[in-house]
Formats: C-alpha cells, sequence, structure tokens
C-alpha cells in the first residue's frame, strides 16, 4: 500500500495561520503578566483509513474482507431506498448517502430513505469503523447507482426513442442532450414496473446491488495547533485556542464533518486533559462512575477552528478520505505539546489533570 | 429500590412522632438518599418528609441575625435578596452547588445533616460559627460536624434552622474535582467582629476543618499577601485519584488567598 495523495502544506500553512502562530511570543508574554503560563504546541498527522483492500486485510491475517455492499431500490413511483451495509449511528449517513442519489439523480432529497442496521432488509456488510462508510460504504452506493443509472438510461433512451449515449440525467429527469425532449424520472421508473414498453429482452423493475472492494486504504492527513494557558497555583489547563486544518479528498456535506472533527478533537482532549481509567492495588476499578471518570464537557473545550483541504483521494470514485477519527488523532499530541511547551519540559503523563500538571510544574522548580 | 412507606409530616413535632415508626429516615431533598436508595445502599423501611413543613422553611435576616429554615433550598439561599446584602458569600456558595436541579430540590438542613466531607454548606457554617438549631437544643457548628458523615445529632433529632452573625467580610472559594464538580477543596475565610474563622471543605481525611494557620496569618492582617509564604501541612489530608495529599495543601493555601481577596474586593 502506498500514501496516495495529499497536500500535506496546505494544511499546515491553514493552520499556522489560523491560530496566527506568529503573534503567538507576545500572546505568552501577555499571559505571564497575569501570572499564566501559555503554550502551544503542534502535531500533524497522517492515517490509514478506508478500511480496507480485502486481499490486503488478509495477508495481515484478517478472517474477513472489508469491502462494503449496497442496494439500491428505485420503487415504481421514483422513490429510491439505499440499502447499506454501513451502519449509522449519529455519522449522518441517512442525510450524506441521500445527498450522493439527490447530486446523482436531482430527485428530491426526501425521496431517497437509507435503510442500514437492519438484517432482515439489508444484504451482508462490513459496518462502521476506520472512516471507512464514505470511502467504501459510499463509493458501493455509487457503483450501485452505476448500474441504475446504466438501466434508467436505456429505458429513458428507448421511451424517448433517442440514442442511449445522449441520454443526461439532471434535476430529476432523463433529457435527450441537445433537444428539449426528456422523461421525468418517475416516468421512467414507472415504465420500468409497468413493463408495458421496455427495450426488447430487459428485465422489468429498477433494483441493482454492488459489492466493493477498495483498491487501497485512504489517507487523511491534517495539521492540528492547540494554545493553552496553566494556572501554576492550581494546574488547571485553559485550551484557549484549537485549530484543526486536514486534507479529507472531496465531502459530501461539511457541517457533517465539521461535526465529526469536533467530536474527534472533544475526545482527543478528554484523553489528553480527563479522562483515564485507574484501579487499586486490589484490582478494584476506581473509575467506575461520571463522578470519578471525567468525561469531556461543554465548559472544557474551547470554540474550535476548523477548516479543511480537498485533495481528491484516487483510491475510490468518490475521491474520499474519510474524517471520522481524525479530530481524535491529532487533537491528543497537540494539547501534550502545548503543556510541555507552557512548563518547559519535554513530556508528561496523560491525562494531564490539574494535579499531574501541577506536580510537574513543581518539579522544575526542584 | 426496596418498597418503602412514605409519609408527608405536617410539623416538626408530627415528624418528630413518625420517624419513630420502623427504621424510619428524614428525607428532604432527598439529594443524597434517594441515589443511596436506589443503589440499594440505604434501605429504610420509612421516609419522613420534612419538605412541606412551613416552619422549616425560608431565610430570615433581623439586623445582623441571619436565620436559614432548615428545609430552605440552595436555590432559595442563593436567590435571596436580604441574604445577598447580609452576607453575600453564603448566598454566591449556595448558588454554586451542584447543578440547577441540585440547587432546586437540596436543602440546608440535608446537606449538614448527612456531612459529606466534599459539601459546601460545612465549610460555612463553621467559618461562620454558626448556631444549628434542632428540635431538642442548639449546636455550635463547631461542635456539630463530628466526622466524615458523622454529626452530633442524636436519634429522633431534627435540625430546625441554621443561625449566624453576619461577618463583616467573607467568600468563598472552592476548586472542583474535575468529574463530579465537587470541591476538592473549598476554603470559607470570614472576617466577624469576633476575629477571621477559616473552613476548609474537600481536604480533609476527617471532613471539615478549621485551618489555624491561615486564621493566625489573617488575624494579622486580613489581605491575600498575608498568606505568602504559609505552608499547609498535607498531615491529616485526603489523598485520591484526583488529588495528592500534597496538592491539596497547595490548594488550600491558593484557594484561601483567593477567598481573601474576593472578601476584599
Amino acid at each position: 500500500m502506498n500514501y496516495d495523495a495529499g497536500d500535506y502544506a496546505a494544511s499546515l500553512d491553514a493552520a499556522m495561520a489560523a491560530a496566527d502562530y506568529a503573534g503567538f511570543a507576545e500572546r505568552k508574554a501577555a499571559a505571564a503578566k497575569k501570572g499564566k503560563l501559555r503554550g502551544i504546541g503542534m502535531s500533524n498527522y497522517i492515517e490509514a483509513c478506508g478500511l480496507a483492500p480485502s486481499a490486503a486485510v488478509g495477508s495481515l491475517g484478517a478472517g474477513v474482507g472489508l469491502w462494503e455492499s449496497a442496494e439500491v431500490r428505485v420503487n415504481a413511483a421514483g422513490t429510491i431506498e439505499v440499502l447499506t451495509g454501513s451502519h449509522s449511528h449519529g455519522q449522518g449517513h441517512e442525510t450524506t448517502f441521500a445527498q450522493l442519489v439527490n447530486q446523482r439523480f436531482g430527485v428530491p432529497i426526501d425521496s431517497v430513505s437509507i435503510v442500514h442496521g437492519d438484517t432482515d432488509k439489508v444484504q451482508m456488510g462490513m459496518g462502521t469503523y476506520g472512516s471507512r462508510s464514505g470511502a467504501v460504504g459510499m463509493s458501493a452506493v455509487a457503483k450501485a447507482l452505476d448500474k441504475v443509472e446504466a438501466k434508467a438510461k436505456k429505458i429513458a433512451a428507448h421511451l424517448l426513442e433517442a440514442d442511449e449515449g445522449d441520454i443526461v440525467i439532471e434535476d430529476g429527469a432523463l433529457k435527450v442532450t441537445g433537444t428539449d425532449r426528456q422523461v421525468p424520472w418517475f416516468q421512467m421508473a414507472l415504465a420500468a414496473y409497468t413493463a408495458h414498453n421496455l427495450p426488447g429482452g430487459m428485465e422489468p423493475g429498477l433494483k441493482e446491488t454492488s459489492f466493493y472492494d477498495p483498491s487501497n486504504f485512504t489517507f487523511p492527513a491534517g495539521c492540528y495547533v492547540c494554545e493553552v494557558e496553566i494556572d501554576p497555583e492550581t494546574g488547571v489547563t485553559e485550551i484557549v485556542q484549537f485549530v484543526a486544518a486536514d486534507d479529507f479528498g472531496n465531502i459530501i456535506n461539511p457541517m457533517i464533518v465539521e461535526g465529526q472533527v469536533h467530536g474527534g478533537v472533544a475526545q482527543g482532549i478528554g484523553q489528553a486533559l480527563l479522562e483515564g481509567t485507574r484501579y487499586d492495588a486490589s484490582g478494584q476499578l476506581l473509575t467506575a462512575s461520571y463522578m470519578d471518570y471525567t468525561m469531556p464537557r461543554a465548559d472544557d473545550l474551547p470554540s474550535f477552528k476548523v477548516s479543511t483541504s480537498n485533495t481528491p483521494c484516487p483510491g475510490n470514485p468518490l475521491g474520499i478520505k474519510g474524517c471520522g477519527e481524525a479530530g481524535a488523532i491529532g487533537s491528543p499530541p497537540a494539547v501534550i505539546n502545548a503543556i510541555t511547551d507552557a512548563i518547559g519540559i519535554t513530556d508528561i503523563a496523560m491525562p494531564a489533570s490539574p494535579s499531574t500538571v501541577w506536580a510537574a510544574i513543581r518539579a522544575t522548580k526542584h | 429500590m426496596y418498597s418503602v412507606n412514605y409519609h408527608r409530616a405536617a410539623s416538626v413535632a408530627d415528624a418528630a412522632k413518625l420517624l419513630k415508626s420502623g427504621d424510619a429516615k428524614l428525607l428532604s431533598g432527598g439529594m443524597t438518599l434517594i441515589p443511596a436508595m436506589k443503589t440499594r445502599l440505604a434501605a429504610p423501611s420509612d421516609l419522613v418528609d420534612l419538605s412541606r413543613i412551613k416552619e422549616l422553611q425560608g431565610v430570615k435576616v433581623s439586623g445582623k441575625t441571619v436565620t436559614i429554615g432548615a428545609a430552605t433550598t440552595h436555590h432559595d439561599v442563593a436567590s435571596n435578596e436580604k441574604l445577598k446584602k447580609a452576607c453575600p458569600a453564603l448566598a454566591h456558595m449556595a448558588s454554586r452547588i451542584g447543578d440547577p436541579a441540585v440547587r432546586y430540590k437540596g436543602t440546608i438542613g440535608g446537606s449538614i445533616a448527612n456531612n459529606d466531607p466534599a459539601a459546601d454548606y460545612p465549610a460555612a457554617l463553621l467559618a461562620l460559627d454558626a448556631t444549628i438549631v434542632t428540635n431538642k437544643r442548639e449546636i455550635a457548628a463547631g461542635k456539630f460536624f463530628t466526622g466524615l458523615f458523622e454529626t452530633a445529632l442524636k436519634d429522633g433529632e431534627i435540625i430546625t434552622a441554621v443561625t449566624f452573625t453576619a461577618p463583616l467580610k467573607a467568600a468563598y472559594e472552592k476548586f472542583r474535582n474535575p468529574a463530579s464538580r465537587y470541591a476538592i477543596v473549598g476554603v470559607f475565610v470570614a472576617k466577624g467582629k469576633d476575629g477571621v474563622r477559616v473552613a476548609v471543605t474537600g481536604a480533609g481525611d476527617d471532613g471539615v476543618f478549621r485551618s489555624k494557620e491561615i486564621e493566625a496569618a489573617l488575624t494579622k492582617s486580613f489581605t491575600a499577601a498575608a498568606l505568602d509564604g504559609v505552608k499547609i501541612s498535607a498531615k491529616n489530608l485526603m489523598s485520591d485519584i484526583h488529588a495528592s495529599a500534597d496538592y491539596r495543601a497547595n490548594l488550600v493555601a491558593v484557594m484561601a488567598k483567593r477567598a481573601v481577596a474576593a472578601a476584599n474586593a
């Protein structure tokens, strides 16, 4: 597997600019006047997502293939059901997968329904993890849409007495390019099911299935910059600025991508500053409830400055790299680097809780 | 939760009578007792609800004397206009207990009867040299809080009110446990006409205590600067996964300094 495409310098430049890296020394001096230790930290990450070419994972010992499946059912009324093996548990597949269909056929987004997680209905699939739903799951949908499109064009060409190669699909209609002749999407779908006037030998109905096996992993990458102020008297770390600049390839829904980054960064900050599982000497779990296990909460987090660049991924038909884990990967090192920079040390254990930070500051004075 | 007989007491006398039935417990806001019953750490046969008794409700300010009914909620303490003038430190402290839901249900009497080592009220009442009034007697705060979850209350005794003389200056600063948001260290400083009292919650391995070192320094000069160089011993302080005794000792000094600065502001 080879790293494929990415504009790593673009992420670095965007992050440095958004963080006003050049102005840091001035902000550090201003913080010192208030008795605070200010530090800045950066992390540049690249990850392997879009799991994964089945032969490759097989050679690594996996007991499964990591393809994904999709089924697209165009109903007689023209509404479209997409059955996907990618499960949605908060990632917004119901929106993004429907957008994909809308972009392809111009049918209203509310005429598209996404079915997932129901093993009575959905054929075997491999699920949601490793930032694979976009890159692999949607690629499977795209492949099924290709087949639907090909058959729909054949039906439309037959109805319009045109050449199949001259049919284009836009705005919810199949049109003969360069003319005003067209057949609405729903009428084509109805024709597929009445089967009164189909091309010779064509099966009635309009339903297609696909299995998509990626040819490579995908490689999202980015640059994160965190700036902290530490109260040396208590060891409390405040994140005063957090910048995430990611190259996710093509993006279907910017708001959902931003939400995924927000959630990931919150999780990563939780890991860096707050969350830790502790046991006593006898093996008793001490952090067994949220009274003792510190989940990140809104008031632990700053507003994030998030941006993306979009180098298309050459490994899949949609050019998607994936965004599910980036936030949680890039943020812990950025936070820890900011803390060690503020204190003037080279390492600190996670979670860098107030007591841990206070002890680290005290150790520098002995 | 096991089944339980619920009684709504009409008066303190009625509550005292009902308290004799079976293995009865007093219920006020229920902020500690109900979770303990849900997890079956407590299984009383009967609950005697004090929260509707009129005589236990409300804040009275008469000259410098403040009296707070035992069943007064944290919200009602925090938002009482007369108290905000007489002792703003206590109103502010109450405004930062738990979260809004807790503040609308939890009561001052319930909090001090439970005497959780991380609760806020014990520090306030000890620093304010308050008197705890029960249906049987009056107890000075200094004698009331006797240890972790332990008080001087006897069987059948019901707290009816808390009373104290408004201080000249006071403030409370707490450092919250990042997970539970209870005080890891809370310091209440109060300067009254009889001197300075400083009480610490969250930190002591035997519950709330007065810091003699800080009181001595502040008696000389009631300023944050007077605490520079005052070292708090880590001996007898709690140590747990959130904070070592050394860290708590440091926080006691830091919170005291900030409380004095706030009291003087």
